[in-house]
Order: structure tokens, then C-alpha cells, then sequence
């Protein structure tokens, strides 16, 4: 007998859908979608015809359909709200990341998870990118404990001053919205727990400045062990917004070794178009469009139970909790203890 | 007219390609070198291999009236001993980095040098390269705008330790140097730093251990420095590359302006030599060649030499500064 097909509706059709997670979900044989969702109908009509799904611009209207996952891409200040209302209506949970605005709401979005014993799965998409899965292996392999990790991730944000990723009470700046990636990854690579974090914000860009919120972010947080890991996030690095793309660097030194990465070292097949598009292949995309696909793949093999989650809901708090802690930081020009104030 | 140069102790390796550099230069004449504290077989060796005249110690080099002006490479906690004494006998003085163990030391050495009326200069190396060079004329002719952020390797290299041939040990020892690798090599980014800014560090916050190599000292360290016009760097510095990386000294910026981002990937040129492993083979090293050549101009031209006893002292309270965060885990303001 054929395995049962997980029945999925998406609330949210746009960037992150349409550049991400639109070719991974046509490429998953163990799920079905149903339905899409999203406030302008234009876009839940155009994404529904692709998937022939049906299509709604009222939540509660979708949320009353038999669906087992509901996958959540919209601008983060929502998340909570629909990941609620999702799981309250008994459907599991993947949610784009950072897992919502605020920590507190994070932490409610776990426990109604709790309650209602449902998967709540955040799209931690870094742990998924073959890169940085095989630099964690090697570390592994050659015995290399690292002790210092600088990671960045810098682009320019190719969006408006008027898009919700500048709003800081919609996405949070870049301290957030890059911020949690590389707060993760730091955990996820000294697999230890931060202790103290200093982060200095600056407002580079026009689009910055009017809306109030950083857009070039840098974190030292401390971690057990004598580890420390130097973030560093911006929007406002100077490349030509048509090729939309991230500039990766990773320097990790350790006991018994040290590893970089840029992405000059390796080749790229770009495309220019008059509209924005990601390039098909570079080095310099923040995440490879297969880590989107291995990402689902694995939450839905989690939610199947066949396999167990590599990144938790805890997981995702934790490194939004660094990330606004470091905000915090920021603003009292000190540093912050991390000891005993995170989960 | 040719500038008699004398090296007192090739303590520190540095001391073999100053030695090097000052024999090739037209306007001096290394004349004579002393085997004071560490490798003093290393100094009669490079005595005989450049001909010039091996003292025991110091006190013999200083009183040899032919020479003008020394390049002192001892140990750092024997810095202002010598420095005084050299000053005191009226010889311009190029000291090693960092200029003293503290900052009352580096005032002494400074008003010495001030009332006997001798050249005092610090060697820095990354503002005499000339990828750095070409970045500060970028950003002082506008191309990228306003200057925003530094994020500097400066530098990374292996540890002394790792130098064959050589007793490096003293450098493992806080005494004798002031600590491990952050006291090293980041006076070298942190004055790289304040030349491209024009700016003063405001705030420090660092992290800086014992993290790689289990020393007694610190090995590799950050620092986040605040400056007063409102630039933000990151430094890395200490010996932060192992035994297999192919580049013995590692230098690194990437600097943001407002409009625009400069990639320096490395100060040097070099070439690539592959054999059980790969190595970086710089065949240009402007920066040596370019502190001599001030140094010996500020002489010769009697004017103030590029880097002075002051920039040194500036540099070591911002060094201080950073093993005071990392000791105590909190923003040191200066």
C-alpha cells in the first residue's frame, strides 16, 4: 500500500515562497498541498494554480480544511499569531525563521505545541546547507574543537524602506532577521551554551535610518568553554541589489585545526535579469535551494515519525533570545549576561 | 653621507629581517650588532653573515661612537632599561613593538628621547603595505563614502614557538612580554586602525585567551573597538594559524563605507610553492623596507618620523584596554 501523503496548506506566498520553497515543495513525493493562504489574493490565486490547490485570503476559512501541516512563510511578526491559531486547529507547525518577533511569544507558540502535541518546526535552513553540514563533519572527523568561529552573513537588501524586513516591529532588523542564523549556527558548532553577548548596531542605509532600526548588526558572544563566536550581520554591504545575493564568510579556529571559507573560492553561474531573481548556482546564496528541499524533507520525516528533529522549537528560541539579547546590548552599551536568562 | 645602524639582541625575530633590510638600504650602514638576552648565537651569526661588528653586549655597542641610530629587538620587559640608555648616549632609537610592559615606561622612554633630542619611532607594519596604503587613499578620496565599519585580521601568524632555529620561549612568558599572541601582533592592526580611521578608540570590549594551544599566555584574541567618529572594527589578532596554514602572516580587511566595501584579502603579494603541503611565499615585503626608509629619513631630514613614541603609547593603553575587558568581562571606556 502506498504511504499516506501528509496533507499541507502554506500561509504566506511571497518572497520567501516563490524564491525558496516553491521548487522544494514540488519536489517532496511524501506530501500533498492542499491550500494555499495569503492576504493578497493575487498571490495565493497564482501559487494554488501552480500546486492545483485551492486558495484563501481568510485564515480562519483555511484553517478549517483537513490539512496535517501548515506551513508558515509570512513577514515574521505573524508568526505567532498563525502558528497559534494553526496548532489550536490541530495541525503541525513549520515556520519560517526567526520563529516569531519575540522570545515571549516564541515561548507560547512552544507550550500550545506542548499542549496540543503537535510538531512545531522552525526553518533553521543553515543547518540543512551542504556547506556548513560537511565543515561540522570534518570537524568531527579531524578531531577539531573549535574555540573561536567568526561567521557572516552580509548582502544588501534588495526591498524598499516601505518592506516589512525594515520595520522593526515587523521583522526585527537585520539583528533579527540574519541575526538568528548565525546565533544557531554558533550553538549548533560549539555545541555549548552562550554565556555573554555585546552587540553594536549601526544604521548605515537611508532605509535604516528612517525606520529607526539597525542594518548593520556584529555580536561577541561568549560561550562555555572559553569559545567565542563574532557575528556579523548586514544589509548594507555595497553589491548592486539585482544580484540580490549574501557574502559568506566562516573562519573557524580550533584545537587542532582551522577551517575558512569565502565564497571567492568557489565558481558561480550567475543570472541578470530587469527584475530580481536569485542567481541559479553561487557560492554566494545565502542558503542552496536544496537545503529549502532537505529542510522539508526532514520536518516532514519528523512529523512521520521516522526521523528525530536536528533543530527543536527550543532551538530556534534560543538563538532569537541571543539575537535580542544582543539588541539589548546594544542599546545599554554594555554587555549582557546570557547565564541563567535563556532557556 | 650613510647612517651607522647598530641591533641590539635578536630576542625578537623580527630583528633578522630589520638586520637584512638595513644592510641592503643605501642611506645606512648596519655597523654593529649586540647578542643581548635571547638568540644571541642567532645575532653573531647574522653579525658575520651581514659583516658587521658583534657585540656581547649593549653597553660595548653603545659606546661605539660610530653609530647614529639602533633598532632595539630585546626582550619587551628590557625595553625602557635599554631604551633609556641608548637615548642617554644621544642615538636615534626605532624600538620594537609594543613600546614598553606600561604605560609610565612608555612616558619615560617618550620625555627622554624628547629632552636628549633623538628620533623615537615604533614599527608598524600594515600601513606600510601596499594594499592597506592604496585603501586609506580610496577612502580619504571618497569612494566609498563615509568609513563605517573595519573587520581586520591583523594579524594572524603561527606561533613564535614554531619558529625552528630560534629560542622563542620568552614570548610564553607574561613577564618578560606583556602576554601571548593579542600582545603579539594587534599593536600592528590597532595602529593600522587608528591611521585608516584618523579616529580614537572611545570603547574596547575583548575576548582574549589561552584558546588554541593551551600556553601560559594567551594565544589569539577579539577586540570590538568603538571609535569617536563613530567607526566600528573588529580585530583578530595572534597566533591564530596553525603549523599547516600556507600563510605565515595573515592579513586581512574588509572595510565598509557608506557606499561602497573594499576586500583586502591579503597585504602581501606572494606566489604559491607546492610540495607535502602548500606555502605562501611573499615576494615583496614593502613594510620593513618602508620603516627603514622613514626611519632613516626622519634622521636625515630631521623631522618626526611616521609612527612616535606617543602613537606607541596610544596603541598599548588600547591594547591594556582590551586584556582589561577580557579580564573582566565589561566595556572598558578610554
Amino acid at each position: 500500500m502506498p504511504e499516506r501523503k501528509l496533507k499541507m496548506g502554506i500561509v504566506g506566498c511571497g518572497n520567501i515562497f516563490n524564491l525558496a520553497h516553491k521548487s522544494a515543495l514540488k519536489n517532496l513525493e511524501t506530501i500533498k498541498v492542499m491550500a494555499f493562504m495569503d492576504i493578497k489574493e493575487k498571490k495565493a490565486k497564482e501559487a494554488a494554480k501552480e500546486f492545483n490547490a485551492k486558495y484563501f485570503t481568510n485564515l480562519d476559512e483555511f484553517l478549517e480544511l483537513d490539512l496535517d501541516v501548515v506551513e508558515i512563510l509570512t513577514p515574521t511578526y505573524t508568526h505567532a499569531e498563525i502558528a497559534i491559531k494553526a496548532l489550536k486547529a490541530g495541525k503541525h507547525v513549520i515556520v519560517e525563521k526567526p520563529i516569531s518577533l519575540r522570545s515571549e511569544e516564541a515561548e507560547k507558540m512552544i507550550k500550545v505545541a506542548e499542549k496540543e502535541g503537535l510538531w512545531l518546526l522552525v526553518g533553521h535552513t543553515r543547518r540543512f546547507d551542504k556547506r556548513w553540514m560537511q565543515i561540522k563533519e570534518i570537524i568531527k572527523k579531524r578531531n577539531i574543537l573549535p574555540m573561536q568561529i567568526r561567521k557572516a552573513e552580509v548582502q544588501r537588501l534588495p526591498f524598499p524602506e516601505t518592506a516589512w524586513y525594515w520595520k522593526p516591529h515587523k521583522g526585527g532588523g537585520v539583528a533579527i532577521d540574519l541575526g538568528v542564523h548565525v546565533t544557531d549556527f554558533l550553538r549548533w558548532f560549539f555545541e555549548s551554551e552562550p554565556i555573554r553577548v555585546l552587540g553594536i548596531g549601526k544604521a548605515i542605509r537611508k532605509e535604516a535610518r528612517v525606520n529607526n532600526t539597525y542594518d548593520h548588526f556584529v555580536m561577541m558572544i561568549q560561550f562555555e568553554g572559553g569559545k567565542t563566536g563574532i557575528a556579523e550581520v548586514s544589509w548594507a554591504y555595497s553589491y548592486p541589489a539585482r544580484y540580490g545575493v549574501f557574502y559568506h564568510h566562516l573562519d573557524i579556529l580550533g584545537k587542532n585545526g582551522r577551517i575558512r571559507y569565502t565564497p571567492m573560492d568557489t565558481p558561480v553561474v550567475g543570472v541578470v535579469k530587469s527584475h530580481f531573481e536569485m542567481p541559479r548556482f553561487s557560492p554566494m546564496l545565502s542558503t542552496f535551494p536544496d537545503a529549502f528541499e532537505r529542510e522539508l524533507r526532514h520536518f516532514i520525516n519528523v512529523i512521520l515519525g521516522k526521523e528525530e528533529p536536528v533543530i527543536t522549537a527550543k532551538d530556534a528560541l534560543i538563538a532569537l533570545q541571543i539575537a535580542e539579547k544582543a539588541i539589548e546590548s546594544a542599546h545599554k552599551e554594555e554587555p549582557v549576561d546570557l547565564k541563567g536568562v535563556i532557556v | 653621507m650613510k647612517i651607522n645602524i647598530g641591533i641590539i639582541s635578536y630576542a625578537h625575530p623580527h630583528a633578522l629581517r630589520y638586520g637584512s633590510t638595513f644592510a641592503s638600504n643605501p642611506k645606512a650602514k648596519l655597523y654593529a650588532i649586540s647578542g643581548d638576552g635571547a638568540n644571541s648565537d642567532v645575532a653573531k651569526r647574522e653579525a658575520q653573515r651581514l659583516k658587521a661588528k658583534f657585540y656581547k653586549n649593549y653597553e660595548e655597542l653603545l659606546r661605539d661612537k660610530k653609530i647614529d641610530a639602533v633598532y632595539v629587538a630585546i626582550e619587551t620587559y628590557r625595553h625602557k632599561e635599554v631604551a633609556l640608555r641608548v637615548i642617554e648616549e644621544g642615538k636615534h632609537l626605532l624600538l620594537e613593538k609594543p613600546i614598553a610592559l606600561t604605560l609610565e615606561d612608555a612616558n619615560e622612554i617618550i620625555k627622554a628621547a624628547k629632552k636628549a633630542g633623538v628620533k623615537l619611532m615604533i614599527p608598524f607594519n600594515p600601513r606600510f603595505t601596499i594594499p592597506l596604503r592604496k585603501a586609506k587613499n580610496m577612502i580619504e578620496s571618497g569612494e566609498i563614502g563615509g568609513l563605517e565599519y573595519v573587520y581586520a585580521i591583523s594579524e594572524y601568524v603561527k606561533p613564535p614557538i614554531f619558529l625552528e632555529g630560534l629560542d622563542m620561549t620568552w614570548f610564553l612568558d607574561v613577564r618578560k612580554s606583556g602576554g601571548g599572541g593579542f600582545m603579539d601582533t594587534a599593536p600592528h592592526g590597532i595602529d593600522s586602525l587608528l591611521w585608516l580611521t584618523e579616529s580614537d578608540v572611545k570603547r574596547v570590549y575583548a575576548d582574549i585567551g589561552s584558546k588554541i594551544y593551551g600556553f601560559p599566555v594567551d594565544d589569539i584574541g577579539t577586540a570590538i573597538l568603538e571609535f569617536k567618529n563613530g567607526v566600528t572594527a573588529i580585530l583578530n589578532a595572534g597566533w591564530g594559524n596553525p603549523r599547516g596554514y600556507s600563510y605565515g602572516l595573515e592579513i586581512k580587511y574588509y572595510i565598509l563605507g557608506k557606499d561602497g566595501f573594499l576586500d583586502i584579502r591579503t597585504a602581501y603579494p606572494d606566489f604559491t610553492v607546492y610540495q607535502d603541503r602548500a606555502e605562501k611565499i611573499y615576494w615583496e615585503r614593502p613594510d620593513v623596507e618602508g620603516i627603514v626608509k622613514s626611519f632613516l629619513e626622519s634622521i636625515i631630514e630631521d623631522k618626526e618620523p611616521p609612527i612616535t613614541g606617543e602613537d606607541a603609547k596610544k596603541n598599548l593603553e588600547i591594547v591594556l584596554a582590551a586584556y582589561e575587558s577580557s579580564r573582566t568581562g565589561k566595556v572598558v571606556k578610554l
